[in-house]
């Protein structure tokens, strides 16, 4: 993929992720912060079919935007073809490793 | 062509500062302080995040082992790591709407001959002002988290 096209990928993924974690965040304030953490709530929360697709796309668009970002500044420290492979196969597994383990929270919780 | 090669490699380092040019705080402006900010915050709220995943998966062993993680972060420290969280994450989002408009030479101006002193158009006030703006956003969303964490509500 052309380097262009992944920093635009970067560019949507961070104003996505900046408008669906606002959502996430008004859901803690609008109920008081120490009763939208209690258990029940929580759960109730991941059991909103919306309220988990929501929290899917944060971890998908937050993984993506994040570890990219990882890319990039490994990447401006040095620059060899052995390095950007060995980085590009490091963010690239630590990404999908999260989104793998957050999705499996999703699931079981709101199952 | 293998001599070119290995001069090439001899100099694989050469004139390159790498983590320590990143971390000198000699010859700082308002664009290197910004760019510096950036990585800073992209690496601390990445941290957070993974953090904030497996955090979340105590969901998943029910309510004492969601009550045992809370007692860990429902703490002052915890309280003060979470404004953290908040006012960097308000300076990456503004500065990074910032750097969207700068990659689509938004608030560049115009390019002209480069004279004496030798100013850069793009580093202009509407520029310099959203870094600004990005650093007093986040010091106000801090300091309403603040109110809201140890708000006692």
């Amino acid at each position: 993929m052309r380097e262009s096209t992944v920093m635009k990928i970067h560019y949507v993924t961070g104003l996505a992720a900046l408008l669906t974690v606002a959502v996430h965040v008004m859901m803690r304030v609008i109920t008081p912060f120490s009763m939208s953490l209690e258990y029940e709530n929580v759960v109730a929360n991941y059991q909103n079919i919306l309220y988990s697709l929501l929290l899917e796309s944060i971890l998908i668009l937050v993984s993506i935007h994040g570890f990219n970002g990882l890319r990039v500044m490994l990447l401006e420290l040095r620059q060899d073809a052995k390095w950007e492979k060995f980085v590009m196969l490091f963010t690239l597994t630590a990404m999908l490793v999260v989104i793998g383990y957050g999705t499996r929270t999703i699931i079981i919780v709101s199952g | 062509m293998e001599a070119f090669k290995d001069k090439q490699d001899s100099n694989k380092w050469s004139n390159r500062e790498g983590l320590k040019g990143w971390l000198n705080p000699t010859r700082y402006g308002w664009e290197r302080l910004s760019y510096w900010l950036m990585r800073l915050t992209g690496l601390f709220l990445l941290l957070y995040f993974v953090g904030h995943v497996y955090e979340t998966s105590n969901l998943v062993g029910g309510l004492d082992a969601w009550n045992a993680m809370l007692e860990l972060t429902q703490t002052t420290y915890g309280h003060i790591f979470l404004i953290l969280v908040i006012g960097t994450s308000t300076f990456h989002s503004i500065n990074g709407i910032r750097l969207i408009f700068a990659e689509t030479a938004r608030g560049l101006g115009k390019p002209g001959r480069p004279d004496y002193p030798y100013e850069a158009g793009s580093l202009n006030n509407i520029q310099r002002s959203g870094i600004w703006v990005a650093l007093i956003l986040a010091a106000a969303a801090m300091l309403y988290g603040s109110s809201v964490l140890f708000g006692g509500e």
